[in-house]
């Protein structure tokens, strides 16, 4: 029997080389790949991928995850992390206030790359640095800890984290939307004492005023808005095209960060796959439609 | 009329919705008191009648169902039948239609419709029949509007700009707007959304059909839903889950994206679990659709630096040019803020999210972000360069504005071109087109000119960004190439090349863009008349002229005197009333007068209007000779013909005869062909448009080609290719190009780029100036009364000839006493054979219409009825003009037989109800007819009424056509039914169109009231008493056909 090594397991994306995973599911690997019984590691792999792992669940700041073992109840497993202490916290967030950047990442989806810069402030890390740091709890009878049971739900983790890059913050106590509003209050204080300096320094009040009222919409003023709308067609909507090679949505958004169920592997891509082809053959319809535009009635549809 | 709006119906919570069709119609309503609920429209269809009206339009659909709701609409206060002052009441009144004028104090109220309603994919699919352009009388603009959003989201389907997600627990499809010309797209129709398409309250929300309204939106957001749901509609239904072998979670979020509500039927947590995903899935890609967008500014190095500045601020959507810089966003802390008048939340976070989006397409901006407020920042210049020749478009595609130096910004400027400066030479007049031009040209770039060895030093530098007389601009390795090329060649320029270049922006030389043309003063004249910048240099009437030329028709006989110069075909358009007859002759009469006019000219006209032109060139021209090549007579010869036409000046002929004798009239030389309602050879592949074309095919000797028309034939883009072939066959191409090029991108789809550049080339051509034009209203009267000279056709001719010769012996017999009777029936049986025979025999509309339906074919309902009568044929043609200018125009009749046959007749030619006011019309229905057309923004566009009951006391300033079909006696009858359109509230000029049937009693009475006779003075002071003491002969004068006429 041939079986992957645990060095040679790599996540759907790099399997599929639809192209490189997230920096994040890499280091996860790496810490998984870093434990010492290989042996077990196997049999852990082996576990995950038969699909033993039932269900993968991220509540609060835990992960509980359901894995089939040789017993008709599954067992129950439990993972988390350390979680940061308030003042921990605090001392991340005035260090990610401090550069614009990592807000503006993390405002557009991206997890920056240097993030545990940010968290050494607190002396601390999101990633966990070693396995030990991942703590773990399993109903099953074995003694080792982690156990196969633990460990194969380690391999499915990091595919999850790509569903979700911020869900590690929420492991480590913040969700992204705490983290998100806690930053803008952060920032905001500091904007509002550096425009209290400035005003200061200038004698002056600040650029602009906020407006306390709605302001009116144009069609009360012009009621014939109501009802005009002399405009003519766009002129790039006159000729329908398709898109460029490669430039559809699909295309743009690249791989479902959506953790694939080992028993259908391939199943991401087959999924995307089918949706590209019926996604040309809509375009198709939706190009002789609007060729027919105006010459013929389309067919009601049912 | 009933008008088609539709209307959003929002659910009342999360997305989706229904399109509700609702129309709205005229009728008589009183003012409304609203309770506690929202009063039901008045005004609106029923549902079954709207389901009848949507079949009558094609526009049916198996998908339709019955739906209310619950619509804010701007309403007119008006008090309650019965109270006197509105001030204390409760509110009173009704809701405004589309097109009403907006009186100054306007309330919004809700008023209940009930319509048909469609869900998303079905409205889609119906969204796609509709015309995506031109004004449709029935269907309001608002659909127009959602036309167009139905192709937006066509577009998105194609192009494939769309991500299947898990939102709200649904699985659905959204479209992504994050490119630059879809969210341009957005904005342009947010800002001219027609709240009538958004006015409806959630359904079955709080208060639906309660006393509350919804205020109109910002748009953006509430368009963005629209087409969401459009979108999501039109792939659900198409999209097939058909994938096997798929995990769980996949399979049922495939089959929720297929037909149905988007139920997954997953357990919460699954499809958490999917939302997550799938939301951070979209966020790579597109961002929420957002009132202002981060904005890079790149700014050239200061002199005798490297370095170029790049700077951020955040820019609003709907207007780029509004921006604040990073810093005054950093400085306004957490307040919210106004760009111009559109509110901006949490500028800040909206900075730092585009900022971010940013980063993942333009690397170097990393270095940029490492403080906390970062306002700008350096880039080297091989950054610079990546910005702006790759990075910029991306950057806008994922939804950050990018601003470059205007020398950079893209476009044709930034390309080398030419600079030229060119004169006519000093001997020429600039009279012939391929006269070449002294002239001299310069390399230019971004705005800069520069030599060939500028052009090669910058080169030399293999640097892509180069600085010139203190302008940055991108080298292309073509561009040098191009200018050796052209160097080498160095073109002549001619004067057509001159007026080609000068007439849209873009066009090139030898491949070279022009960006600049100086011309000097000698040819800037031509040039400016040429493209009719400027008003044609007038011409005054010439000798032998007998009439007097308003100063805008003296401008027009200039300007076809300017084309003939160039040899240049001329399309006189002007608008019904101003004169082209006028004009034309009076441009005959100037070749003659310069005594260019050595050969005969032939005009083409349609049989009901050859009289006019007789009668017209005989009053204002009398030197020129004109002939009819007309009726059994006609010379049928080469010889015959060749002799009939010596010394003549002008051949009539109609368009028939154009056809049939056209071997003959080839045999001619003719110095010009005019054609007159040119309209008729709009069919390239109609026999009589193929024989005008040939016809006006410039021979050795060359041959002047007017064209005059009364309808806006620029407007009509299938009509224009037969009518430019026969001006000016190279402009247009031929017709496979044509059609290709201009007629299917503009009339299916309103391009208005092809329909500009279509302008740009027929526009020297063509010269229309409408009544209401500035320049032209000072010079018209307020009344302008027109004669409408007729003929008679064959059987009005035989059977007024029958009538006359049988009465007349008649009379003769009869006793004296009886004799002013037999006089009297005699005079309106002939007045009645003018007007149509079917009127005189006395035929039942039914029978003498629908005689004419059945036998005609095709579109051409009016068939024989029209045929019967050249007075109803020249009424139709009038009359077309008039509808498709969008007038009103008063008809009056002394008969009211006639009345009701024309009505009916009207109505079917024009699939439009056509109100006839007689005498035996009641109070209430007189009344009713007048409000509807004076009020209904949509009434009737032709009002019939009996000169006696309509005649008097009622006020129709809507209307700036009369038209009297016969004539009365007493031009002061005639003149007190004109003012009822000519009167106080009138704000356009009058015409008034007088039928005169040419030789026969119509004719010898207008001579009477024109001359004044003393018949005349009889006629008007005595009424008909006279008619008794005519003898025979002077009877016989009065009444029969001249000679000319009866032939």
């Amino acid at each position: 029997m041939t079986l992957s090594t645990p060095s040679s397991i790599t996540t759907q994306l790099g399997q599929q080389g639809l192209g490189e995973q997230p920096w994040w599911v890499e280091q996860w690997m790496e810490l998984i790949n870093s434990y010492r019984y290989k042996k077990r590691l196997e049999r852990a792999w082996e576990y995950a991928r038969s699909g033993n792992v039932l269900s993968i669940r991220f509540e609060g700041r835990r992960v509980h995850a359901r894995v089939q073992g040789t017993e008709k109840e599954p067992y129950k497993v439990k993972l988390w992390l350390d979680v940061l202490s308030d003042e921990d916290w605090a001392y991340v967030l005035e260090a990610l206030t401090q550069k614009a950047r990592w807000s503006a990442q993390l405002l557009a989806g991206v997890m920056p790359q240097d993030i545990e810069r940010a968290f050494a402030a607190s002396g601390k890390r999101l990633f966990p640095f070693k396995l030990q740091e991942v703590r773990s709890e399993c109903s099953c009878p074995d003694k080792a800890n982690p156990c196969k049971h633990v460990s194969a739900v380690f391999y499915l983790m990091g595919d999850r984290f790509s569903e979700d890059p911020f869900v590690l913050f929420q492991l480590r106590g913040r969700t992204r939307g705490q983290l998100l509003s806690e930053l803008a209050k952060r920032r905001r204080k500091a904007l509002a004492k550096q425009a209290r300096v400035r005003a200061a320094a200038n004698g002056g009040s600040p650029a602009q005023a906020a407006a306390g009222l709605l302001p009116v919409h144009p069609a009360i003023t012009d009621p014939s808005r109501w009802w005009r709308y002399d405009a003519a067609l766009d002129p790039d909507l006159v000729v329908i095209t398709p898109a460029l090679e490669g430039d559809t949505g699909l295309d743009a958004a690249g791989p479902l960060p959506l953790a694939e169920e080992p028993r259908c592997p391939g199943a991401n891509r087959l999924f995307l796959d089918q949706l590209k082809l019926q996604g040309q053959q809509m375009a198709s319809l939706a190009m002789a439609a609007a060729m027919d535009h105006g010459s013929a009635e389309p067919a009601p549809t049912s | 009329m009933s008008l088609l709006h539709a209307t959003w119906l929002f659910p009342p919570e999360g997305s989706g919705g229904r399109l509700l069709l609702w129309a709205d119609t005229w009728r008589v309503a009183s003012p409304i008191s609203p309770a506690d609920t929202a009063a039901e429209h008045p005004f609106s269809l029923g549902v079954d009648d709207l389901a009848e009206w949507l079949d009558d339009h094609d526009l049916w659909s198996e998908d339709l169902r019955p739906a209310a709701a619950t619509l804010t609409l701007p309403s007119r206060q008006q008090a309650a039948k019965g109270r006197r002052s509105s001030a204390t009441g409760p509110w009173s009144g009704l809701p405004m239609q589309a097109g009403e004028p907006i009186p100054k104090q306007l309330d919004w109220w809700p008023w209940q419709v009930e319509g048909l309603a469609l869900k998303s994919a079905a409205a889609g699919a119906w969204l796609s029949r509709l015309p995506l352009s031109g004004d449709q009388l029935d269907l309001a603009d608002d659909l127009r509007w959602w036309s167009h959003l139905q192709r937006w989201a066509l577009s998105l389907i194609a192009r494939g700009r769309y991500l299947p997600l898990v939102e709200e627990g649904r699985a659905r499809w959204l479209p992504l707007l994050n490119r630059e010309d879809d969210r341009r797209r957005l904005e342009e129709l947010s800002s001219r959304l027609p709240q009538v398409a958004t006015c409806a309250m959630a359904e079955g929300g709080p208060g639906e059909a309660l006393l509350a309204c919804r205020r109109p939106g910002s748009g953006r957001l509430r368009v963005a839903s629209f087409l969401e749901a459009l979108v999501d509609g039109q792939l659900r239904a198409g999209f097939k889950p058909e994938a096997q072998e798929l995990d769980p979670l996949l399979q049922a979020w495939q089959r929720a994206l297929g037909p149905g509500d988007g139920q997954l039927g997953l357990d919460e947590e699954e499809t958490e679990r999917l939302e997550v995903a799938t939301h951070h899935w979209r966020e790579t890609v597109a961002g929420r659709v957002a009132a202002a967008r981060a904005c890079l500014e790149l700014a050239a190095p200061a002199e005798s630096e490297e370095l170029w500045g790049l700077g951020f601020s955040l820019q609003a959507e709907a207007d780029p040019s509004l921006k604040l810089s990073a810093a005054e966003v950093w400085a306004l802390g957490d307040r919210d803020i106004h760009l111009g008048e559109i509110a901006v939340p949490q500028p800040g976070q909206l900075l730092l999210e585009g900022l971010g989006r940013a980063l993942t397409v333009f690397e170097p901006l990393e270095r940029g972000l490492d403080s906390a407020t970062p306002e700008a920042m350096q880039l080297t210049p091989a950054e610079a360069f990546v910005l702006v020749r790759t990075a910029a478009a991306q950057l806008r595609d994922v939804g950050v504005g990018v601003l470059l130096p205007p020398s950079l910004s893209g476009g044709l400027a930034s390309r080398l071109g030419l600079a030229i400066t060119a004169e006519l030479p000093t001997k020429s007049r600039g009279f012939t087109l391929g006269e070449s031009l002294d002239w001299s040209w310069e390399l230019m770039i971004g705005g800069v000119t520069l030599t060939l060895r500028d052009l090669e030093r910058l080169q030399a530098k293999r640097s892509p960004l180069v600085q010139h007389k203190g302008a940055w601009i991108e080298l292309r390795p073509s561009d040098l190439r191009n200018a050796e090329r052209f160097c080498a060649a160095d073109p002549g320029l001619s004067l057509d090349d001159a007026l080609r270049l000068t007439a849209a922006d873009g066009d090139t030389l030898m491949r070279l863009p022009v960006h600049q043309f100086n011309a000097g003063p000698r040819l800037q004249a031509v040039l400016e008349q040429y493209h009719q910048q400027k008003a044609p240099d007038p011409l005054p009437a010439p000798p032998g002229f007998a009439g007097q030329l308003r100063p805008y028709q003296e401008r027009g006989l200039g300007w076809l005197a300017f084309l003939h110069r160039f040899d240049q075909g001329a399309c006189l358009a002007d608008d019904m009333g101003l004169g082209k007859t006028i004009q034309l002759l009076a441009f005959l009469q100037h070749l003659k007068a310069e005594e260019e006019l050595k050969r005969p000219v032939l005009l083409v006209a349609p049989t009901s209007v050859l009289t006019n032109w007789k009668r017209e060139a005989h009053g204002f021209t009398p030197d020129l000779q004109v002939r009819e090549h007309y009726g059994p007579r006609r010379p049928a010869t080469e010889v015959a013909l060749k002799k009939a036409l010596k010394d003549v000046d002008l051949v009539l002929t109609s368009y028939g005869l154009l056809q049939r004798d056209s071997e003959l009239l080839e045999t001619i030389d003719w110095q010009g062909v005019v054609i007159d309602e040119a309209q008729a050879i709009k069919n390239p592949s109609a026999k009589q448009s193929m024989a005008a074309r040939d016809l006006g095919r410039p021979g050795k000797s060359g041959r002047f080609r007017i064209a005059l028309t009364g309808t806006p034939v620029e407007n009509r883009v299938s009509e224009l290719w037969a009518l430019m072939d026969f001006l000016n066959p190279r402009v247009l191409g031929d017709e496979p190009f044509f059609r290709q090029r201009y007629r299917l991108p503009i009339e299916r789809y309103g391009d208005m780029a092809s329909l500009r550049d279509l302008k740009s080339r027929v526009g020297p051509f063509i010269l229309r100036r409408l009544k209401t034009d500035k320049s032209i209203i000072s010079d018209l009267p307020e009344k302008v009364e027109l004669r409408e000279w007729v003929g008679l056709a064959p059987e009005q001719k035989k059977l007024y000839n029958k009538t006359v010769e049988e009465s007349l012996d008649a009379i003769a017999r009869s006793p004296l006493g009886k004799k002013h009777g037999q006089v009297l029936a005699l005079l309106t049986k002939l007045k009645q054979i003018c007007n149509h025979p079917a009127l005189a025999l006395k035929e039942g509309a039914e029978a003498a219409i629908s005689t004419g339906g059945a036998s005609a074919a095709g579109d051409n309902t009016s068939g024989t009825f029209a045929s019967r009568s050249a007075k109803v044929q020249r009424l139709e043609e009038i009359l077309e003009e008039v509808i498709e200018a969008g007038d009103r125009a008063l008809l009056f009749t002394q008969f009211a037989e006639w009345g009701h046959l024309l009505k009916a007749h009207l109505e079917r030619k024009w699939r439009a109800e056509v109100p006839f006011l007689h005498g035996g019309s009641s109070k209430t229905e007189r009344q009713a007819m007048v409000d509807r057309f004076q009020d209904d923004p949509r009434g009737p566009q032709l009002f019939l009424l009996s000169l006696k009951a309509g005649g008097v006391g009622l006020n129709l300033t809507r209307a700036s056509h009369v038209f009297h079909i016969d004539r009365w006696w007493n031009p002061a009858v005639e003149n007190q039914a004109t003012d009822r359109a000519y009167r106080i509230g009138q704000t356009n000029r009058v015409l008034v169109h007088k039928f005169i049937t040419s030789g026969s009693v119509e004719e010898r009475i207008d001579r009477m009231i024109q001359e004044k006779s003393r018949l005349a003075a009889d006629i008007v002071g005595s009424g008909e008493d006279w008619l008794g003491g005519l003898d025979m002969g002077q009877l016989k004068d009065l009444v029969a056909l001249s000679e000319e006429d009866a032939a």
